[in-house]
């Protein structure tokens, strides 16, 4: 199959509507972490969700628009953090084809290396754009690396996975968790999810 | 549910694309254009025609609340820890406030500022549908637009529907206070209805969208005619041409 | 020519041993109302999925055997063709809002907007659409403010404006109270009277009677009656395909086997007939 018809396969109806849901999963589920005063985030666990079910493509799509569309209706500095969201369906899915999504075991390992590959590109937006600060309590820890003479990039980099390791690590499982309790017939649906189910 | 506010002020009668092209233009200028004092001129520049528009006090307010604590934390990171920080303007205890610092959170601030700005100027006073609609024409694919707006749709939706589950789950004795483990024990049982409860629906909600002929080929059309004008086509072309011209200018300085 | 003509049609739904429908045969010609009775289970949602071109574009499957929808074989065509010819109706209201448009009249619009039908001419269809669904008044409201009932009818009124040729409804009552029950099978009754060819699958038999020029009866995946309402709905055995008769027409039977409804007159299938039929009885009866 060419990667046009695969796209096409992708981007399926089911799928269409589907992305919506995960959007509103990772805002509304966000807020119940933050509700819960959690000290992860829980943000993304729509998009590596709809990432395993669905392919890189589509966990990509969902992720970026998440940012946009939060953007839209609350905060537009979201935005600029995008394209950090569409790494992590991206890379989600990635994984998920590599059969690196199907015990539990590599579904941590997936969180992990997952927010490793998102620092390679939330660093650089937070150090360029805003000069390290997030306006959040993870900032006294950049001052206090900056304090101690490391410099902005590297303090940021610290910040930046010690804050999502434990989060990517807990959506990624929970995330293979929901894929496995689906219907049977639901999954189906999705011939990208036999690389985490099995067929 | 999103900024936008639904009173009718001019800026709500510009066509959705003026507004955008207007975003881009300073986020032009804002990234690649001169630095200096441009950025808070294109700052209060948004803030007049905020107040024009009839969103002044609004813009103002979510503009405090987005940005003052960054800046702030700019202001404190930069000042005092700038690694490239060499002269002093003042020291407190054993933390020295460097001119380097200050200028450069400076800068970085007012980019920010002059960004959220001119994004707040299109979000408050444009409809979302509106400036799907607008984009649509433009050639956005039609599934974007969709996801888009089925997003916004279902948001309150599934808000009250998380507060409901949150709530029976409580008074089914579920501790959603205390330790940090008991409050994360509380996520699954919050979770699991949440979300299989959303994704059941999507196979009856895929025929649906179907059966509106969403798949149909060919052009599409739109019940809602968004009001243009020749001066507001006049304008966007200048805006781009200028964009155009700054992207020009950095490229050539790049070089030169 | 029939506007549907289905042929020995078989369907197994992906991953299930059992045929959902089992050498299905019949037509439908323009203009006619036909509903498909049966017990849950029976067939009724598959055999509207088929009529519509889902099964199997959107439910894969294995289909056997041919349905044809204006001469055209629906395996053969895709799925965005057949939708302009065949609207659907389906039991779940709050799911048919498309969750794009945030009115009424932005709702039934919004399939139009998908035709590509030009402004000027939407506008008219829309008014036209939400006329014959009695939702004129909820124009401006938003999609997700509205009861079960009135969602049901503009979903109604979203398929008809794009001018199908078949309408299918799968249980449209199913989640509607009594009222809402009443005012979309008034509007059935509008279409059906402007010509619209009609299918639909419901369990409301007093309904169907009242309605439909003639009725299909499934049981488990087969189609084991059609006929009009008169005929199949005073049959006694009506129990062994799983569908509780009518009671006013169980009373009238146990009437008659005790000589009190003249034998020469038809059993009643609707509550008005029945009354009519046990005044006259009475007129005429020494028992009262």
């Amino acid at each position: 199959m060419n990667f046009k018809d695969r796209l096409q396969q992708d981007f399926s109806t089911m799928t269409l509507v589907l992305i919506p849901v995960a959007i509103v999963l990772n805002i509304v589920v966000g807020q119940i972490a933050s509700t819960l005063s959690l000290p992860i985030f829980l943000d993304s666990i729509g998009t590596v969700l709809i990432a395993l079910l669905a392919g890189p493509w589509v966990g990509a799509l969902t992720g970026l628009l998440t940012n946009l569309i939060w953007g839209l209706i609350s905060d537009p500095i979201t935005a600029a953090f995008a394209p950090v969201a569409m790494v992590i369906g991206l890379v989600a899915g990635l994984l998920a084809r590599a059969g690196l999504f199907r015990q539990w075991w590599q579904a941590i390992l997936s969180g992990a290396i997952i927010a490793i590959a998102l620092s390679f590109v939330a660093v650089p937006i937070r150090v360029y754009m805003f000069g390290g600060v997030t306006g959040s309590g993870a900032d006294f820890v950049t001052a206090y690396l900056l304090a101690v003479g490391r410099d902005l990039f590297s303090s940021v980099i610290i910040t930046v996975i010690s804050s999502n390791l434990l989060d990517k690590v807990v959506t990624a499982v929970l995330a293979w968790a929901i894929v496995k309790a689906l219907s049977k017939r639901f999954v189906a649906r999705f011939p990208r999810a036999t690389a985490v189910v099995g067929n | 549910m999103t900024l936008y506010l639904s009173t009718n002020g001019p800026l709500h009668r510009l066509h959705p694309l003026t507004k955008l092209t207007w975003l881009l233009a300073v986020l032009a200028a804002a990234l690649l254009g001169p630095s200096g004092w441009l950025p808070l001129g294109l700052f209060l520049v948004a803030w007049l025609l905020a107040a024009w528009g009839g969103v002044g006090r609004v813009w103002l307010g979510r503009n405090g609340r987005i940005l003052l604590p960054l800046i702030l934390m700019l202001f404190v990171i930069h000042g005092f820890f700038n690694p490239n920080g060499q002269t002093p303007l003042l020291t407190l205890w054993r933390l020295t406030l460097t001119q380097e610092g200050v200028a450069y959170a400076f800068l970085l601030s007012s980019r920010l500022a002059t960004i959220v700005g001119a994004a707040l100027l299109l979000l408050l006073t444009t409809h979302p549908g509106d400036l799907l609609t607008a984009l649509t024409e433009r050639g956005l694919p039609p599934a974007l637009a969709y996801i888009i707006s089925s997003t916004l749709y279902i948001l309150p939706q599934m808000q009250s529907k998380a507060t409901a589950i949150l709530q029976a789950q409580q008074a089914r004795g579920l501790e959603t206070e205390g330790s940090l483990w008991r409050r994360a024990r509380a996520l699954l049982p919050l979770l699991a209805p949440l979300v299989l409860g959303a994704l059941v629906d999507s196979e009856e909600r895929a025929i649906a969208l179907e059966s509106r002929g969403f798949r149909v080929r060919g052009p599409k059309s739109s019940l809602v005619e968004l009001p243009d004008s020749p001066g507001q086509r006049w304008l966007r072309a200048g805006l781009l041409l200028g964009i155009l011209l700054l992207i020009g200018w950095r490229v050539w300085r790049l070089f030169a | 020519m029939a506007l549907v003509r289905v042929t020995d049609l078989t369907y197994r739904y992906p991953q299930t041993a059992v045929p959902a429908l089992q050498n299905v045969t019949f037509s439908v010609e323009p203009g006619e109302f036909v509903a498909v009775i049966g017990a849950n289970d029976a067939g009724k949602s598959t055999l509207c999925y088929a009529l519509t071109g889902y099964v199997p574009h959107f439910f894969h499957g294995q289909m056997d055997g041919s349905v044809q929808l204006a001469g055209l074989e629906t395996r053969e065509r895709p799925l965005p063709e057949l939708v302009t010819l065949a609207g659907l109706v389906f039991q779940n209201p709050t799911t048919q809002m498309s969750g794009v448009r945030d009115t009424v009249r932005g709702e039934v619009g919004f399939g139009l907007e998908n035709l590509g039908v030009p402004r000027a001419e939407m506008h008219t269809r829309i008014v036209e659409a939400l006329a014959m669904t009695g939702t004129t008044e909820l124009a401006e409201r938003h999609p997700r403010e509205l009861s079960g009932g009135q969602q049901q009818r503009v979903a109604l009124a979203a398929m008809l404006a794009m001018r199908p040729q078949l309408l299918v409804l799968d249980e449209p009552t199913a989640q509607l109270d009594p009222v809402g029950s009443r005012e979309l099978f008034a509007a059935l009754q509008r279409l059906s009277r402007t010509g619209l060819t009609l299918v639909l699958a419901t369990h409301k038999l007093e309904w169907a009677a009242a309605y439909a020029d003639r009725l299909l009866l499934l049981h488990e995946g087969r189609l084991v009656q059609q006929g009009p309402p008169q005929a199949l709905l005073t049959q006694p055995q009506l129990a062994d395909w799983g569908i509780a008769p009518l009671p006013f027409t169980e009373a009238a039977r146990q009437a008659r086997d005790e000589g009190l409804w003249d034998a020469e007159r038809p059993l009643p299938i609707t509550l008005a007939d029945a009354i009519v039929g046990f005044l006259e009885m009475r007129d005429t009866s020494k028992h009262f």
